[in-house]
């Protein structure tokens, strides 16, 4: 299984503009449109509109042809011929999971070595697998499957719509991990000084990934656990000018201002009920302070839920709910790298729409529908 | 059963002057004027919506605490009295009971695999630490819990309701009873630790912790479940027929004293007459025996034994954590002759196809609404947030809980109870799971649950309605204290 995929990795070649709305399945191939005839439009319509930026419609329409929203607003015309979805709750984008492992099994780390940047986690992507289906279930419609942080460099991670089979961004991230999760028992390396002394020298003189990463053309993620390896880390992207984001939250709440000068973004470790609250008071303090926020998931091991969970226990911790709805989506696709294809509902953006009973950071609200790419995928109206 | 002293703590002077009211009936001896004024524990909360008990509301509303207890409820003009506190909110209402905690349960206590029916969780716990967990449930709004020892043994011994208050560190006060429940559990794939054991060639070796549940231990899980009950209601037959037994002994003693006394002094004579020959003889003299003479033998008091008996007498709930379609069916079937049996089971993680029979055998279950991955425990692999829901339009008598093995659950039992929200259930029957529901599942009705004249004041101030979305706890009353107000 490793092995085949890794020779398809080697076989396939990448487009060449990744940012392109091209879409591309797990082994790099572009996927032909199956437009045959003109599809009629789509309006949504729904007393509540969450936008993705922060921004709220009041009885606003949502206009989708051929997969793509080409109108958002309060006065929208209804196109002669569309299907109108009436929706008597609160519509959002769809939300984004910037940390999982969705049906990938153990293909996210090749326990072997410690550093291979050029392994790219799209390869693990099983588009059909189960997890999918319980991820649109909780209104998630787009992830990033991420290497294991249990690799000093685990490769690149991938942005994957839950139904369809798109990767909507097949490099993403570069995956590093200063965390103590890195350290093992049996092979290289074993210490913080080792971990930090090969980090060094592959960012020193960077080849490939690495070097697209200290270019500024890759971001990277880089897995934190405790306040000194967020230190570490913090100090490791400042020397060589990375981008990108902290995955690891518990301990962030003391280190808000220095994060907020590095740049980084921080995506929050999953949440469980019970969690301590220093958890949660480490993402309002991060919000407080500008830094951007996202939520981490690492389903399957994770309920899909945990992903709202944790905007619900940060919003009864202090955060405002409309920061939390932006960490569900438009900031998440900032973080995820294409704010341009997904997490907010404007006009030229995919159609990855969820219809809610209500505000989609109360745990009360139910998922009442969600469209992929336009298409309905879950839920009872069509 | 129920635990005498219940009265929350007193700060400073106040403990002299109302400590020795308690178990008098409050209102029938109000407080003078003096007595008000220094203390610090009347309150006058005011609301433009009281929601009374579940689903039923009154418009501008006060309720007047004093000394732990609500004293008077009215209407927007009811007087303040002078040195009360006034507090007001948009709404009130009663405060979060989770009626499946371990929350200020010792941890050794709550691991503990052996214990027996009449160990005590209220014996087990650990009130001096973890105030902050406390504070933090407080700060959710669940002032109450059900609490129990022993959730992975197949016998939890008795569960208790206590008051989460971190002002209440003797046990004594913290109690609301110690006898909520019997604990029981089928089927947990569940770490006992792992431990050193030695060999007979002196060796030592690890053996591994985990219990195996197979099948078999399934099966015979459930058959335990059903022999205790046997030996309980046993126990109960064997003691009334004791009873029975020295009753109609006591009455044959009284006849046959009655008898004799007739012919009492003839009676003496001959006796008289007998020991005499007896000493003619040498003899010894040997008096008369009766059948009466034998008293009924009393059965060996047991207390687990006593504690079986209450269950299968229904005297006491019988809560059974299980969690498999194949176990409750099993335990569904085999109890069905013990009609008096109160039970209540705990998560029943696949009991959605079973809930016509639950609803119609009056079975309530407190669901646990919990977040899990696929890697969750074999008897998790059903799990479906809808279950709340699914027994609920059946027509069970839903509970909702935080599972009773993470202290800090607790305070996250809204949540839980906003995703069965989110996943079917309606507002009202989750804020009824919440409240009056756990009160009356573990008796404790009487003083908790609900906003009326005579309960002890646990109770919420909201800027909205119960686990709406966008309402805030503003005021939690705590048996009368004001445990968490605005910053």
């Amino acid at each position: 299984m490793m092995l085949s995929a890794l020779l398809v990795a080697m076989a396939a070649t990448l487009p060449g503009d990744l940012e392109g709305p091209q879409p591309v399945d797990s082994t790099g191939t572009p996927v032909e449109a199956k437009a045959i005839a003109p599809a009629r439009a789509t309006v949504f319509k729904a007393a509540k509109i969450y936008v993705g930026d922060g921004t709220v419609i009041e009885n606003g329409s949502i206009v989708v042809q051929d997969g793509v929203i080409t109108q958002v607003g309060a006065k929208v015309e209804t196109p002669k011929g569309a299907t109108v979805v009436e929706h008597d709750g609160a519509i959002s984008p769809g939300l984004i999971a910037l940390h999982s492992n969705e049906g990938a099994g153990g293909e996210l780390l090749d326990s072997t070595r410690e550093v291979m940047p050029e392994a790219e986690a799209r390869h693990a992507f099983a588009p059909h697998h189960s997890d999918y289906r319980r991820a649109r279930q909780a209104g998630i419609t787009s992830l990033v499957l991420a290497p294991s942080s249990a690799n000093l460099i685990g490769g690149q991670s991938a942005v994957v719509k839950t139904a369809g089979g798109k990767v909507v961004k097949p490099s993403a991230h570069l995956a590093v991990s200063v965390s103590s999760d890195a350290l093992n028992f049996n092979r290289f390396p074993t210490s913080y000084a080792g971990a930090m002394k090969e980090l060094n020298d592959r960012f020193s003189e960077p080849e490939g990934a690495v070097a697209r990463a200290v270019s500024g053309a890759l971001p990277v993620l880089v897995d934190v656990n405790d306040r000194a390896e967020i230190g570490r880390a913090l100090g490791f992207v400042k020397k060589f000018q990375l981008k990108g984001a902290l995955y690891g939250s518990y301990w962030a709440e003391d280190l808000a201002e220095p994060i907020k000068e590095s740049g980084m973004a921080v995506i929050a470790t999953p949440f469980d009920v019970g969690d301590g609250e220093r958890q949660m008071r480490s993402i309002v303090a991060l919000q407080k302070v500008g830094v951007r926020i996202g939520f981490g998931l690492d389903a399957p091991a994770r309920h899909p839920h945990s992903l709202r969970l944790g905007a619900a226990m940060c919003v009864r911790a202090g955060m405002p709910a409309d920061a939390a709805r932006k960490a569900l989506t438009g900031d998440a696709a900032i973080i995820a790298g294409i704010p341009g294809r997904i997490g907010r509902l404007a006009r030229g953006l995919d159609a990855d729409i969820v219809l809610w009973s209500g505000d989609p950071v109360a745990l009360s609200s139910a998922v009442e529908g969600v469209y992929i790419d336009g298409k309905h995928v879950f839920g009872g109206e069509k | 059963m129920r635990s005498k002293a219940m009265w929350p703590a007193r700060m400073g002077l106040a403990i002299a002057v109302f400590v020795p009211l308690a178990g008098q009936v409050v209102g029938s001896t109000p407080l003078s004027q003096d007595e008000a004024e220094s203390t610090p524990d009347v309150y006058m909360v005011r609301a433009e919506r009281l929601v009374v008990r579940p689903g039923q509301v009154r418009e501008n509303a006060s309720v007047l605490v004093r000394d732990g207890r609500i004293v008077q409820v009215g209407g927007a003009d009811l007087a303040l009295p002078e040195g009360a506190t006034e507090v007001r909110g948009a709404v009130v209402c009663a405060s979060y009971i989770d009626p499946w905690s371990a929350l200020g349960v010792d941890s050794g206590a709550l691991a503990d695999t052996n214990l027996v029916g009449s160990a005590r969780t209220a014996d087990g716990l650990d009130l001096y630490t973890g105030d902050h967990l406390r504070d933090e449930a407080l700060r959710a709004g669940v002032t109450l819990a059900r609490l129990q020892a022993g959730w992975q043994g197949q016998i939890g011994g008795l569960g208790a309701v206590v008051r989460l208050d971190p002002q209440l560190d003797v046990a004594e006060e913290a109690v609301v009873t110690d006898s909520a429940d019997l604990a029981m559990s089928i089927g947990l794939s569940v770490d006992q630790g792992s431990q050193f054991v030695q060999g007979p060639d002196g060796s030592f070796r690890i053996i591994s912790g985990d219990r195996a549940i197979d099948v078999f231990d399934r099966v015979s899980a459930v058959d335990k479940v059903v022999s205790n009950l046997e030996t309980g209601r046993a126990y109960r037959k064997s003691q009334l027929e004791y009873e029975h037994k020295f009753a109609e002994w006591q009455k044959a003693i009284e006849k046959k004293t009655e008898e004799l006394e007739k012919d009492f002094k003839k009676a003496k004579k001959d006796r008289d007459k007998d020991v005499e020959k007896a000493k003619e003889k040498g003899k010894e003299h040997k008096d008369k025996s009766y059948k009466e003479d034998r008293k009924p033998k009393q059965p060996k008091p047991d207390p687990d034994k006593a504690v079986l008996a209450q269950v299968a007498e229904g005297e006491l709930p019988l809560v059974i954590e299980l969690h498999r379609a194949g176990e409750i069916r099993n335990l569904l079937d085999a109890t069905k002759d013990f009609s008096r049996v109160r039970m209540i089971l705990a998560g029943a993680t696949e009991a959605g196809p079973m809930a016509g029979e639950l609803a119609s055998r009056g079975i309530p279950v407190i669901v646990w609404p919990s977040l899990r991955g696929t890697n969750a425990a074999d008897e998790f692999q059903g799990s479906d947030l809808s279950l709340a829901a699914t027994l609920r339009d059946a027509g069970v008598n839903v509970l909702l809980g935080s599972g009773g093995r993470d202290a800090t659950a607790s305070r996250d039992l809204p949540l839980l109870a906003e995703l069965a929200i989110g996943h079917g259930l309606s507002r009202d029957d989750a804020f009824h799971a919440l409240t009056l529901g756990a009160a009356r599942a573990f008796g404790v009705a009487d003083r908790v649950g609900t906003i009326e004249l005579g309960k002890d004041a646990d109770l919420l101030v909201l800027d909205g309605m119960p686990l709406e979305s966008g309402s805030h706890i503003q005021y939690v009353f705590c048996g009368g204290r004001l445990a968490v107000s605005p910053n």
